[in-house]
């Protein structure tokens, strides 16, 4: 009997479901959980960014004056001219932290994929290994390396490669290398991800048509590695634009971020300009990689003759 | 005649494993050489070392009369066929044929040209714009082709280039670059583990076993007079007697001539080997009875004996019928154990009475098969003259 009534609730149910999704495919509806986890984690909490972006701040005491509309923390952002710079120096950081990654982790990434055996372990366990340490105890191995009596100097003065220390920390070049090292395992992965699924013997073909290791580098193995240089591109950029820990750590007050701007910010109890830098930096980050997914799509890839 | 490749004394070794040893062998202008053999022989290195892919640990590469040996693959003037074709999955059919022509520095418009032409010689004209993974497997082998000889090579290297298509499509094509071959004259070195294949496009075939050049020749060479008992094994489709030489003295039929008296327990015979080599008693002998040099009939009126071989009176007494003085044919008595239908043959497995009952196989074309079956009596015959010897270190024994 029992049965008789959970077969028929499972087909009232089930009818239910579909006048709801007025005719949508089965396919559809298993995307319905994911699109809820979403709005959770994502959507919700963006949401809310934004209100507190467009809240009036509280003149004395507390962040924000709830249930005000206001857009004085977008006319903070842009009266302050040290947003303005702070904001530049991000975008250039993020640009050229970006590049450097994909360059140097495309590099890696070929090397680990033509070594064999015993190398390529190696060169992937450098760079997984390096994932298991947390983000602030990595930025400051970074801090201890670099520093004016750290190991790299110590090194390279002993080697009789420099007169006298580097300054590597507290300036932007230590940024640079601390982002790196945090962005890098991601781009080499990504990379080396797509580059297993490349046949060894079209570089060999490439080569026995008479194009030397280079060219064939460039007629073969970037083409097919670009979508892996994409997604580490959008990986290292949007990590790179957030930065926090490297420029905080390694950086001096020269090398603000804007999420150390933000947090400067929030310090300062303006809470809705600082979720108004937030927001301006979300959009800026999404824009740019929306712009640059559709300019990769529409070249597909590096394809000429 | 001009030679094209010449390897001398090649030595390829991966560690332990020694993949070609002091391999030596010439390849002349506008010929299409066959390197046959198993997999694992070495061919494949053998033809990576022509191309630069592999450096040989001793000996020289010479190509066209410059020495190579040290240069890289693209300083080469060969071009490979891969076995699986690799053909660029980025570009498109011509953007794939003009890539050679491309890295040699030609402008777009010129070696665009070209390689359409050479689309054209492999009748892919219609497919320019298309990329590899839309083709057929016969397809891309054909702009593998194109792409290879657009670079108008020295020498054009195949590494199986037709394992991966079905039977009728590899008849096809082998037919097409063996055309190819005539009409451009390109010199081919083209590596197979088909011997049918091989007969089918050689000038000439080298045979390798074991990283050695065991034979070189035209195919009528290799396969009529093999010089070795690997070579006949592998290209005859032979029936393989092991014996042992049980005396030697003088030739009953020529008193002049030394011979060797041979037994093979298999079919429990005893024959006389007229030959000058110095075989002596206790050596062992491998005797290859080619399945075209058998006759076979059924037996007139016998009545057949019980299948697990009749009366047992002991293999020594159950001697094979050889009169070596009055005729030099040796006659047996069998049951065909196994009839198996192959098309346009018919194989017959037969057990021979005698001796220790070995197991012959005979291939008849269907329009002159006998009209056997199983566990029919039978009578085979062959002339011993057309059987090949082959002595205990696998080297034939010539009469």
């Amino acid at each position: 009997m029992s049965d008789v009534d959970t077969a028929g609730g499972m087909r009232r149910v089930r009818s239910v479901l579909q006048a709801a999704s007025g005719g949508i495919s089965r396919t559809k509806l298993l995307l319905v959980p994911l699109l809820l986890f979403d709005l959770l984690v994502f959507v919700a909490p963006m949401g809310y960014l934004l209100r507190i972006s467009l809240a009036e701040r509280s003149v004395g005491g507390g962040a924000l004056q709830r249930g005000t509309w206001s857009l004085d923390g977008y006319q903070y952002l842009s009266d302050s001219s040290v947003v303005t710079t702070v904001f530049t120096w991000t975008m250039l950081f993020a640009v050229v932290a970006t590049l450097l990654a994909v360059g140097i982790g495309t590099l890696y990434a070929y090397a680990a994929w033509r070594a064999s055996g015993a190398t390529r372990t190696v060169l992937l366990a450098g760079v997984v290994m390096s994932m298991f340490t947390t983000l602030v105890v990595k930025v400051f191995a970074a801090r201890v390396m670099l520093s004016p009596e750290g190991v790299v100097n110590d090194t390279l003065l002993a080697a009789g490669v420099l007169d006298s220390s580097l300054l590597l920390v507290n300036n932007e070049i230590g940024v640079l290398i601390g982002q790196l090292y945090v962005v890098l395992p991601y781009t080499v992965l990504a990379v080396y991800s797509v580059l297993t699924g490349l046949d060894e013997s079209l570089v060999e073909a490439a080569n026995d048509l008479g194009a030397t290791p280079v060219r064939a580098v460039r007629e073969v193995v970037l083409p097919h590695a670009v979508p892996g240089m994409a997604v580490g591109g959008v990986i290292a950029f949007a990590w790179s634009a957030g930065a926090f820990a490297a420029p905080l750590l390694l950086g001096s007050t020269s090398e603000r971020t804007v999420a150390v701007e933000v947090q400067s910010l929030l310090g300062q109890f303006n809470y809705p300009a600082a979720a108004a830098l937030a927001v301006v930096l979300t959009t800026v980050v999404l824009v740019v990689l929306t712009l640059g997914i559709v300019l990769l799509r529409r070249r597909g890839g590096l394809r000429d003759v | 005649m001009r030679t094209v490749v010449e390897l001398d004394g090649v030595r390829v070794e991966y560690g332990e494993l020694v993949a070609v040893r002091d391999l030596s062998l010439s390849v002349r202008d506008g010929e299409l050489f066959c390197l046959l053999g198993p997999s694992g022989c070495g061919k494949t290195t053998t033809l990576r070392t022509i191309a630069g892919f592999e450096s040989p640990d001793t000996g020289q590469v010479v190509l066209d009369g410059r020495t190579v040996t040290s240069l890289a693959p693209y300083a080469r003037d060969c071009a490979t066929v891969f076995q699986d074709w690799a053909l660029f999955p980025n570009k498109t059919v011509i953007e794939n044929v003009a890539f050679g022509q491309k890295m040699a520095g030609v402008g777009k418009a010129k070696r665009r040209d070209q390689a359409r032409d050479h689309l054209k010689t492999v009748e892919m004209g219609d497919y320019e714009d298309t990329r590899p993974a839309e083709l057929s497997g016969g397809q891309k082998q054909r702009i593998a082709l194109a792409r290879a000889l657009a670079v108008d090579p020295d020498v054009l290297l195949l590494d199986e280039p037709l394992s991966n298509l079905d039977k009728r499509l590899r008849e096809t094509m082998q037919l097409e670059i063996k055309d190819i071959q005539e009409r451009l004259n390109t010199p081919m070195v083209y590596v197979t583990h088909d011997q049918e294949e091989a007969f089918t496009l050689a000038d000439r075939i080298g045979v390798m076993n074991n990283g050695r050049l065991m034979q070189v020749g035209d195919p009528e060479t290799v396969y009529d007079d093999p010089v070795d008992e690997f070579v006949e094994s592998f290209l005859g489709n032979s029936n393989f007697l092991s014996g042992r030489v049980v005396g030697s003295g003088a030739d009953r039929r020529d008193t002049a001539r030394r011979a060797v008296t041979v037994e093979f327990p298999g079919v429990g015979a005893q024959i006389q080997i007229a030959t000058e080599s110095g075989l002596t008693p206790g050596d062992d002998l491998t005797a290859s009875v080619r399945p075209e040099i058998v006759e076979l009939s059924p037996s007139p009126g016998e009545t057949p004996t019980s299948p697990d071989g009749g009366t047992q009176e002991g293999t020594a007494e159950r001697r094979a019928d050889v009169e070596p003085d009055t005729t030099n044919r040796m006659a047996l008595t069998g049951a065909v154990s196994d009839v198996v239908y192959r098309g346009s043959s018919i194989r017959y497995q037969v057990d021979i009475d005698t001796g220790e009952g070995a197991e012959l196989s005979v291939e008849r074309s269907v329009t002159r098969a006998p009209d056997l079956s199983t566990g029919d009596r039978v009578q085979l015959s062959w002339d011993t003259a057309a059987v090949y010897y082959f002595g205990p270190d696998g080297a034939r024994v010539r009469a």
